[in-house]
């Protein structure tokens, strides 16, 4: 299964927790394209970054509409006002270290 | 907010505003979307529930802005939006239950379809959802043009172009349709708009020139 890397940066009006960032995606994936959708995306916190407020995740390539999507329907982490931006993707962890 | 949409990418940007808020609070405004090296566009989005309502307020404000949105509150205004060269996109409420894009509509439509993500954001049920994958079904079937637009209010809000994209391509878009939607379609309407606001414009077709040209 080819591979690629996204760089999520977190605006949060309170703080996310590498836990809560986890379990947020995931239910995301989950609620819209179910248990299968989410194997299919196969997320992977590779990093994340609670002082920068960011991630890079790991998925898989023919899914990144999905997890965009996915991402775009995020509104709330613990009751806060959430938005979960993808700056960047690229096929290496190494493409994304500029960002 | 408006650093923020420079930094998902966006060029140039639609931006709702009050139609009674004063002219220095509007250049405001403008100057510090521009600051952030925004293209702005004014947009006013009509409510109102009767057809001669609806007349009046277009009669009074399509000088003024660059874009025209319709609320559709009911099936009989949806028609008249629709129809009205001067609006420039139709939305529909996915929370109410009297009123959708049906054939009808769609068959005489000149306006585009605005699909608005906080409206879809606010109401995240499998009905809304359904019924927004057939509104967009009946807009391909009659060639109509669909626009996606994150509607962001706050910061929290704002959602990238291609989070957009990626929204109406699990909406039932092809990727190229998707990408028109966010980027070519919202450009023709502007870059449209602003020809017909020029001196220069009589009317459809019809444009004068400057002795020479």
């Amino acid at each position: 299964m080819s591979r690629r890397y996204i760089y999520i940066k977190v605006y949060c009006a309170g703080t996310v927790t590498e836990e809560q960032f986890s379990q947020t995606l995931s239910a995301s994936i989950v609620k819209y394209f179910g248990e299968i959708g989410l194997s299919q995306i196969a997320p992977k916190i590779i990093r994340y970054d609670s002082s920068k407020s960011s991630a890079v995740v790991a998925f898989a390539k023919d899914y990144a509409a999905e997890l965009h999507a996915a991402l775009a329907f995020i509104t709330h982490v613990n009751e806060s006002d959430t938005l979960m931006l993808p700056l960047k993707t690229s096929g290496t962890i190494r493409g994304l270290s500029n960002s | 907010m408006a650093q923020l949409l420079a930094l998902c990418g966006y060029h140039s940007v639609g931006v709702t505003v009050p139609t009674g808020l004063m002219r220095d609070r509007l250049e405001a405004l403008c100057d510090r979307f521009r600051d952030s090296g925004l293209e702005i566009f004014l947009r006013a989005d009509l409510t109102c529930s009767r057809r001669e309502e609806l007349l009046k307020l277009l009669r009074r404000f399509r000088p003024a802005f660059d874009l025209i949105g319709v609320r559709c509150t009911n099936h009989s205004l949806a028609l008249v939006a629709a129809r009205d060269r001067r609006v420039d996109l139709i939305f529909f409420d996915h929370g109410k239950r009297n009123v959708w894009l049906d054939d009808s509509i769609a068959n005489v439509s000149n306006a585009s379809l605005e699909v608005n993500l906080r409206l879809l954001l606010e109401c995240q049920d499998l009905l809304s959802l359904t019924r927004l994958r057939k509104e967009i079904a009946i807009a391909h079937r009659h060639n109509m043009d669909i626009v996606l637009s994150s509607g962001g209010t706050s910061a929290y809000t704002v959602r990238a172009p291609i989070q957009l994209m990626a929204i109406g391509e699990i909406l039932g878009f092809t990727r190229q349709d998707a990408l028109r939607s966010v980027s070519t379609i919202p450009l023709r309407i502007v870059t449209k708009n602003s020809h017909r606001r020029s001196s220069n414009y009589i009317e459809e077709g019809v444009t004068t020139l400057a002795e020479g040209q």
